[in-house]
């Protein structure tokens, strides 16, 4: 609890000494200036190749003719790129970079061995774009987000070995000796995903399980990127944002270790739920569906802990960028929840399994809840670092309208669209080539809804680049434009 | 909860626990089955995919067919037996030989674990690859030209030249040859039916009365 006293003390300007914590943490900011801006750098890019690939696979759906003659771009080869840009490009990247400026500020020290964090990070984009451009080429692996060609694994988990160790010695560099649920976040995502990952790759390719396993393995593995990976790193960022960006402590904070402990618990074991009626024991997915249900404890205490701050300071969410996109992130978070609970049980599967329920839902979780957490903390963190303002605040807004507005589409597109086709497809007898047609209008919303998305990250790209390449103005230069007061704190408008 | 260890001591011990329990206890206890010897059924149970057809596996995984077709029936729930995807419910022991295993768990087209026993024409198969507007009209599925050469013919047409109706027709004098990748793909295809049973995937009812029906007509 010290620790909320002391971010809390840090935004109230009229407090003593805060000039002298505006110079330590310019210090802090400083140490890990290099290494930050280039994860960022390479998120925000990812973020528009998933965009782009995204969008291409969604017209592919509703134009089968769409970039037909190419056999690099069959929707087979686009959409898994898709899917692991998206993951191991954007969101990996920028949970990331929002880690490493989380356990520097708490940690409340320089962090050293900035380069090391630096290769190792560019060791892992590298790692990405052979595994794209393997995919591109025919090697994918028919896993779910593990399509990489295998000879790209070693190179991932080597790299990420590197950040987990840099950012474990990070915490350990702490003088704040107290922690911050954020902190227990960050170092669980790391963690999990060494063994998820590890785990995965040797039983589905170093020493694969028989056939039917291999599928256990992977959903297993799928939806524990999302809950043991993404999802920590979200949650690590909005315990941070809140405070920081609406100067209150986290409502409910002292019920974080009970939602901590549980997300973890069930987190580990919803991916079974994927399996019902497949070809493994009944009991496994049976097992996974109780755990996805589990998932609504700690997403109650996380909707009050955030929702319970968010709108108690309802005024600075529409003049804060960052609390905007927060509180997007956070509704998202809910809405997805709740279709990832009701929707693994066995009554709504025998609606919605095989559909694009699930990718709908996905998308939801990763664009909506990850993606716009993470831009909201980049937001924060860039004008911070940079000490430069925002060039164009309207690009700001436009990202934010353009990506929950597409947002919105997507999900109607895909959830909606997905229970439809997924009472035809598994409700009745109706011919599959009267599906796709019924669907037709489904894919068209998904694709519109994608196309805002671009629109915002494109947006997102220029604020970033203009932001960095910009020559900083003489107000700039010569004093330190962040006041830790939330009345000060930048605005979009 | 104030040091690292203790945070990543908790999650390995149940990390490891629930991986031990839906993960590694499923596989110890029914991951290890091997295969049946049954002479009636033609030998070793499952068939496996061999030659061409295990080449054809690899063109479906390289162009990420999965994406889109699931290989495995379900009895339980859906109309997938309505449907003549299948007669049984999928088993852990029919997918034995296959790593990496091709399930998918997406069904933007039709389920394709019998695909061999519905559609037994290669060549019906061919024009599906080639465009499948001329098979199924309407399908979103893409087209794939790019494992087919158009090419001038020279003396006597090939017989493995693509019969195409008037409308998808190339200019006079050329025909269309599927490559080896369009062949291997349509040995796949015919190879994947489940013809064999097995005692814990029953055919249901109604499969067996219908099967009882035409042995009893034959009989007769």
């Amino acid at each position: 609890m010290n620790l909320i006293g002391n971010l809390c003390s840090s935004l109230c300007s009229n407090l003593e000494g805060d000039a002298k914590n505006r110079e330590a943490q310019r210090t802090i900011d400083a140490a890990i200036r290099f290494p930050l801006l280039s994860i960022f750098k390479a998120s925000i890019v990812w973020m528009l190749i998933a965009t782009v690939f995204g969008l291409i696979a969604s017209i592919k759906l509703h134009t089968p003719g769409f970039i037909e003659e190419c056999q690099y771009m069959t929707y087979g080869k686009v959409e898994p790129i898709f899917w692991n840009t998206l993951i191991y490009g954007w969101l990996f990247n920028a949970g990331l970079g929002c880690a490493v400026f989380l356990l520097a500020r708490i940690g409340g020290t320089p962090l050293k061995q900035g380069v090391f964090l630096t290769i190792t990070t560019v060791i892992w984009n590298l790692a990405v774009v052979i595994g794209v451009v393997g995919i591109i080429l025919g090697d994918q692996l028919p896993y779910k987000w593990l399509e990489f060609p295998s000879y790209t694994a070693p190179i991932l988990f080597i790299s990420f070995l590197g950040i987990g160790l840099w950012c474990a010695m990070a915490f350990r560099a702490r003088v704040q000796r107290t922690t911050y649920a954020s902190q227990w976040w960050i170092l669980t995502a790391l963690f999990s995903f060494a063994w998820i990952y590890s785990a995965a790759q040797i039983m589905l390719v170093c020493s694969p399980a028989q056939g039917a396993f291999q599928t256990l393995v992977s959903a297993w593995y799928a939806e524990n990127v999302f809950g043991l990976l993404i999802a920590p790193l979200a949650f690590a960022t909005i315990y941070y944002l809140i405070p920081k960006t609406l100067g209150i402590a986290v409502v409910g904070y002292r019920y974080t270790g009970i939602a901590f402990w549980s997300w973890i618990l069930f987190a580990s074991v919803a991916g079974t739920a994927k399996m019902v009626n497949g070809p493994i024991p009944v009991w496994v997915a049976s097992v996974g569906v109780i755990a996805t249900f589990g998932l609504l404890l700690p997403t109650t205490t996380f909707s009050i802990q955030f929702l319970g701050s968010l709108l108690s300071r309802f005024s600075k969410i529409w003049d804060t960028a960052s609390a905007r996109f927060l509180i997007a992130g956070v509704l998202s978070f809910i809405v997805t929840m709740l279709f990832k609970s009701f929707g693994a049980l066995r009554g709504s599967q025998e609606v919605v399994q095989f559909s694009i329920f699930e990718s709908g839902v996905n998308q939801l979780a990763l664009f909506g809840f990850a993606g716009m957490v993470f831009t909201g903390a980049s937001y924060f963190i860039l004008p911070r670092l940079l000490n430069k303002e925002f060039p164009s605040p309207t690009l700001v807004d436009l990202q934010f309208w353009a990506h929950g507005m597409g947002l919105v589409l997507l999900c109607i597109g895909s959830i909606s669209g997905g229970i439809q086709q997924g009472e035809l497809i598994n409700g009745s007898t109706a011919d599959m080539l009267a599906v796709v047609n019924t669907m037709r209008s489904s894919y068209f919303l998904a694709s519109t809804g994608l196309s805002f998305i671009l629109v915002g990250a494109i947006a997102y790209n220029v604020t970033f680049f203009w932001m960095l390449l910009s020559a900083r103005s003489k107000k700039e230069a010569s004093t330190s434009l962040i006041e830790e007061a939330p009345e000060l704190e930048y605005t979009a408008s | 909860m104030n040091r690292g260890p203790f945070i990543f001591l908790g999650v390995f011990i149940i990390l490891s626990l629930t991986w031990a329990l839906v993960i590694n206890k499923p596989i110890q206890e029914t991951g290890h089955l091997s295969p049946i010897f049954d002479a009636e059924q033609g030998g070793r149970l499952p068939i496996g995919i061999k030659g061409g057809a295990a080449q054809g596996k690899l063109v479906y995984q390289e162009f990420g067919c999965i994406a889109c077709h699931t290989q495995q029936v379900r009895v339980a729930a859906g109309f997938d037996l309505e449907r003549g995807w299948g007669e049984r419910q999928s088993v852990a022991r029919d997918y034995l030989d296959e790593t990496p295993v091709l399930i998918g768990n997406s069904r933007l087209g039709p389920d394709l674990s019998n695909v061999g026993k519905r559609q037994t024409d290669a060549s019906w198969h061919m024009l599906h690859f080639y465009n499948p507007d001329i098979t199924s009209k309407g399908s979103n599925m893409p087209a794939m030209p790019f494992l087919f050469e158009t090419r001038e013919i020279v003396g006597e047409a090939t017989s493995r030249a693509l019969k195409l109706p008037a409308e998808y027709a190339v200019a006079d004098g050329y025909e269309v040859i599927p490559s080896r990748k369009a062949e291997a793909l349509v040995a796949y295809m015919k190879s994947l039916k489940v013809t064999y049973d097995l005692k814990e995937a029953p055919k249901s009812n109604d499969v067996m009365s219908e099967e009882l029906s035409v042995a009893l007509e034959n009989a007769k």
